[in-house]
């Protein structure tokens, strides 16, 4: 203790002077309190308080990171354990915006079931790791983000628990997410062990790196994608998720298929970015692996989604696929460069929130999520169902939307960098993504075709929420118009 | 006045005003519909009067007419360079007649779709965003932008056949739908690749600008298709690669024997007016993207490989008359003979001749509006007694001697009578195709045997089917309810079928009102390409 004590002042002062930087989050943890005790004590008086409060601080947060993102500074506190750069801001945005409407869609489809407080709570602490996860190269931060999210995440999953299949999925994320926490938490003392040092981009962090045995250094940054690959759910770690994705309540499928994948996508690429930059053993066998992954993760989400007969599970097989064109575009991503990331994962945010809305919609009101229960809904719903299958669409990646677009750039920064390396696995990656958009038709048109193409049986009448219904449009059509015109987008970042 | 954009958009306004009717006017679909695409009509007619039949056209952008150019998507993306999308329409000879018949052809199927009950609606709409498509295809000269149409124009196809269509229709329209998307999303990763290698020079930026794409020296020379360098993929090379890609993108949609197994299936599924576009104007699509972008872009290439093409043709032409002689379904007969002598295209493009090409490009016009009329004709006895069995019909001429008359004509037209469009067609392929061997394109005297033997067989399956079901005596299926039913062609079928059928007649004495549109660019781009041979 006395041999700190010279130091303590400046420890302070470096502290004093990092918090402004950590406004936005700050405000994410003062929200968290505060709607705790809302929910705790005015909540009975006023029923909507924690949420009022809720929405307000991740306004408020919101403000305080378009002050960040406006300034164009780097700003690096905490003695190098948060290092905020342009992309870690815009991911943080687009992570808040859909926190926001995942907020309000919880508000409106549970409103009247046991009290939300908590939950508004757990999901203010799993965005607050995610923005840790999106601004941090410290292993020990990134460590403890990963757990805040997936310690919220379990809460999430198991909230409204009423039924045996529900508890289950609660359960297997459970044990399924803690022990991939551990196998990941092994490989970082690896890499401690080799490194001294846990800033995954500094040069000493690479030059240790470099030196390790082979047989260790793979077996420890194996260990590390078991971590990240669980977050991600790429594979051979994606087996979690079609059982979670279909067994939570939908509000919570949507908040765990699109907003933990940006953070854990920007940390990834970060990554990827500082250690390929050197060609040696680790960043040569880091490069295969992910590549491998990659094709294997599109080929077995977009191959199991084609059996798939209930809504949700597709689209849990459908996010994996996803994860697979993210890895080819994390693989790809150079630093300062991050525009053409960031353009598909908010299109991804926008496609996967407007498809979740449609699906509950008509999960309340016909009491089923199988594809089968759509038949001939087309006709008594058309504004509906125009709007998911353009949605869909956008998700097999097909022009005039956005999907497409986005597509298309990733294709293209896969493509620039094949022509600059020659590299035979970058070919491979671009040709499973164009064979599996096509595999992709077959399932995602599953909904058009029962919807538009076959006779309603029984005669079910969808009941909609104007409110949401009316988010679900306005994606849609943002989907439409960023296709047409991506530049509104692709500018801002 | 920006004729093509109005040519392009006017359709999405029909949408438009479709779609705000309440369905309480559900009658007054067809007439805006009809309405619409009549201006549209009118506006390609004058496009057809205003073209100046001089200008050249194909690599040069100069020579295109009504061009419009709006720089649309605008981006600096780092490393993968300056995005530059251009919205850059018009038209030379090769898509103005296509236009033409495009605009025509739709009028027909509007008028096919008259009596159309279930959901009207949604069914005006989407053949009104599929007007919109196929115009963009025609004449967008950015390949950012034609991928755009060229995608946008199936998914109302996907609604019109599995919404509208007979018993297999989900069948027929997902499998219509994967064949070209399977084509169309390599077709995506060539347009990449192309973007990467391409330069604009005035700008220097990369381009999706397929006339840029055209010129050789607008290639970097470390790129992936570059001209002087020789880049492999797999050790092969890249241009091949890149044209044979392509190709089979748009062959996937002539269609070429083995690829043209949805048709069949889409044919018989699709409802009339449906099947009338998809052989009127959508297998031209095919054809068309061979010209414009395989053979424009990859010239070098086409020039190699016309050989293959040639054969692929031949094999359509002798496989499809094969098929289509021992179909006992009247709609999959026709859609059998259209793979044949979508064939005759194929060979004629692959002669590289300036006869074999113009024939080609005459043999899609021709075709557009003929198979158009006999799935028409189908039409006719199908919405009146639900059944298209040859064998199901004998002896009509002597309860619908109308009908015999237009079918016997159509049927005359389409086997190559001489005076009517088809011959002329056909003749100048089979002529091109000859004349290769001596003018050394590479294209063996046999194939343009082997074209006259399908001329030959188209003969035999069309004249049988007619001795089979319109002459001799009367015997029906369905007896005495079925020579009820079977009235002859009305006002509103002979209206659509006169026009149709004359046009055959007077294209067949008047050839040149098309070829003197098309002269001058074919003219153009065969002495493009016959520089690499």
């Amino acid at each position: 203790m006395l041999a700190f004590s010279p130091y303590i002042s400046s420890f302070i002062d470096q502290i004093i002077v990092s918090i402004p930087y950590f406004k936005p989050e700050l405000t994410l943890i003062i929200t968290f309190i505060g709607t705790i005790i809302a929910s705790l004590f005015v909540d009975k008086y006023w029923d909507k308080a924690s949420f009022t409060f809720t929405i307000a601080g991740l306004l408020l947060s919101g403000c305080y990171l378009l002050g960040q993102g406006l300034s164009h500074v780097e700003m690096v506190g905490f003695f190098d354990m948060i290092h905020i750069d342009t992309f870690a801001t815009s991911a943080r945005v687009i992570i808040l915006l859909s926190t926001l409407l995942i907020v309000i869609f919880i508000q409106q489809r549970h409103q009247h079931d046991r009290p939300l407080g908590d939950l508004y709570a757990v999901v203010l602490t799993a965005t607050l790791g995610l923005n840790l996860l999106t601004m941090s190269s410290n292993w020990l931060m990134i460590f403890i983000a990963v757990e805040t999210v997936s310690i919220s995440s379990y809460i999430m999953v198991g909230y409204f628990s009423s039924t045996k299949v529900q508890s289950e999925a609660a359960m297997k994320y459970v044990l399924f997410g803690s022990i991939c926490a551990a196998v990941m938490l092994y490989g970082l003392s690896l890499l401690y062990g080799f490194t001294g040092n846990l800033n995954f981009d500094t040069p000493s962090h690479i030059a240790g790196l470099m030196e390790a045995p082979k047989l260790m250094i793979s077996i420890a940054l194996l260990f590390l994608l078991t971590g990240i690959g669980f977050k991600l759910s790429f594979f051979p770690f994606h087996v979690w998720s079609p059982d979670v994705y279909q067994g939570a309540p939908t509000v919570i499928t949507t908040y765990l298929a699109t907003v933990p994948k940006i953070a854990v996508v920007v940390l990834l690429s970060k990554l990827l970015a500082a250690w390929l930059a050197v060609s040696f053993y680790f960043s040569d066998f880091l490069a295969y692996v992910i590549i491998i992954i990659a094709i294997a993760t599109m080929l077995i989400g977009n191959l199991a989604a084609l059996r798939q007969q209930d809504a949700k599970r597709m689209m849990a097989y459908s996010s994996i696929g996803h994860t697979g064109i993210l890895l080819m575009a994390v693989l790809v991503y150079q630093n300062n460069e991050s525009n053409v990331l960031l353009f598909y994962l908010s299109i991804y945010a926008l496609m996967n929130i407007a498809v979740f809305i449609f699906i509950n919609n008509l999960e309340v009101s016909l009491g089923s999520t199988s594809i089968d229960s759509y038949k001939g809904l087309g006709k008594q719903s058309p504004i509906l169902f125009t709007s998911f299958s353009i949605v869909l669409i956008a998700l097999i990646g097909l022009p005039p939307t956005a999907g497409f677009v986005g597509k298309l750039l990733i294709f293209s920064k896969v493509f620039e960098q094949y022509q600059n390396f020659q590299s035979f696995g970058l070919l491979a990656l671009l040709i499973v993504g164009a064979l599996t958009s096509v595999i992709s038709l077959f399932y995602y048109f599953k909904i058009p075709l029962n919807a538009f193409l076959r006779d309603n049986v029984d005669h079910y009448s969808v009941k909609s929420n104007p409110l949401l219904l009316g988010i679900g449009l306005f994606c849609t059509i943002a989907v439409i118009l960023l296709g047409l015109f991506p530049d509104i987008l692709l500018s801002l970042f | 006045m920006p004729i093509l954009s109005l040519l392009i958009f006017l359709p999405l306004l029909a949408t438009a005003f479709i779609l705000a009717l309440p369905t309480r006017y559900k009658s007054s679909y067809k007439y805006i519909a009809l309405a619409f695409t009549a201006v549209q009509f009118v506006l390609a007619g004058i496009c057809y009067v205003k073209f100046d039949a001089s200008q050249t056209g194909v690599q040069d952008l100069a020579g295109y007419q009504f061009v419009e150019q709006i720089p649309w998507i605008r981006l600096d993306l780092g490393s993968i360079g300056k995005l530059e999308i251009d919205y850059l329409i018009g038209i030379d000879g090769i898509s103005m007649p296509l236009l033409l018949l495009s605009a025509f052809v739709m009028l027909m199927a509007i008028g096919a779709s008259w009596n159309i009950q279930k959901s009207p609606k949604g069914y005006f709409a989407l053949l009104m965003v599929l007007n919109m498509a196929v115009m963009g295809i025609f004449c967008a000269l950015d390949f950012f932008l034609f991928y755009l149409f060229y995608e946008v124009m199936l998914l109302p196809l996907y609604f019109l056949i599995g919404i509208w269509g007979g018993a297999r229709r989900e069948y027929a329209a997902i499998k219509f739908f994967l064949y070209t998307l399977f084509g169309s999303v390599f077709m995506l990763l060539i347009i990449v690749g192309l973007y990467f290698s391409v330069i604009n020079p005035v700008t220097g930026a990369h381009t999706f600008n397929m006339i840029y794409m055209m010129n050789p020296q607008n290639y970097l020379g470390d790129s992936i298709f570059a001209w002087d360098g020789y880049q492999e993929i797999l050790g092969i090379s890249a241009r091949l690669i890149g044209f044979v890609v392509l190709f089979f993108a748009f062959a996937i949609k002539v269609p070429i024997v083995p690829l043209h197994t949805w048709l069949p299936d889409a044919h018989v599924e699709a409802p009339t007016p449906v099947s009338i576009i998809l052989a009127g104007i959508l297998l031209k699509i095919g054809g068309y993207g061979i010209i414009r972008i395989c053979y424009s872009i990859f010239p070098d290439m086409a020039a190699l490989s016309n050989w293959w093409l040639g054969l692929i043709g031949v094999i359509s032409i002798i496989y499809g008359a094969l098929n289509a002689l021992t179909q006992k379904d009247l709609k999959r007969m026709i859609a059998y003979s259209s793979v044949s002598h979508m064939g005759f295209v194929l060979l004629g493009i692959a002669s590289l001749t300036a006869e074999g090409v113009s024939g080609a490009m005459f043999q899609m016009i021709s075709h557009g509006f003929l198979s158009a009329a006999l799935f028409f004709l189908v039409g006719v006895v199908y919405d009146r007694v639900h059944d298209r069995n040859i064998y199901s019909f004998r002896g009509l001429a002597q309860l619908m001697p109308k009908y015999t008359g237009y079918v016997a004509v159509a049927f005359f037209a389409s086997l190559g009578l001489p005076g009517f469009s088809a011959f002329i067609g056909e003749a100048f392929v089979i002529i091109g195709s000859f004349n290769a061997a001596s003018v050394g394109t590479g294209l063996p005297r046999w194939m343009a045997l082997a074209g006259s033997i399908g001329i030959l067989l188209s003969a035999a399956y069309l004249l049988w089917t007619l001795q089979r079901m319109f002459f001799g005596e009367i015997r029906l299926k369905g007896g005495e309810s079925w020579a009820n039913e079977l009235t002859d062609v009305n006002s509103r079928e002979q209206l659509i079928l006169f026009p149709t059928l004359a046009l055959a007649l007077l294209l067949g004495i008047m050839p040149s009102l098309v070829f003197s549109n098309l002269n001058a660019s074919v003219l153009n781009l065969v002495s493009f390409i016959q520089q690499f041979i």
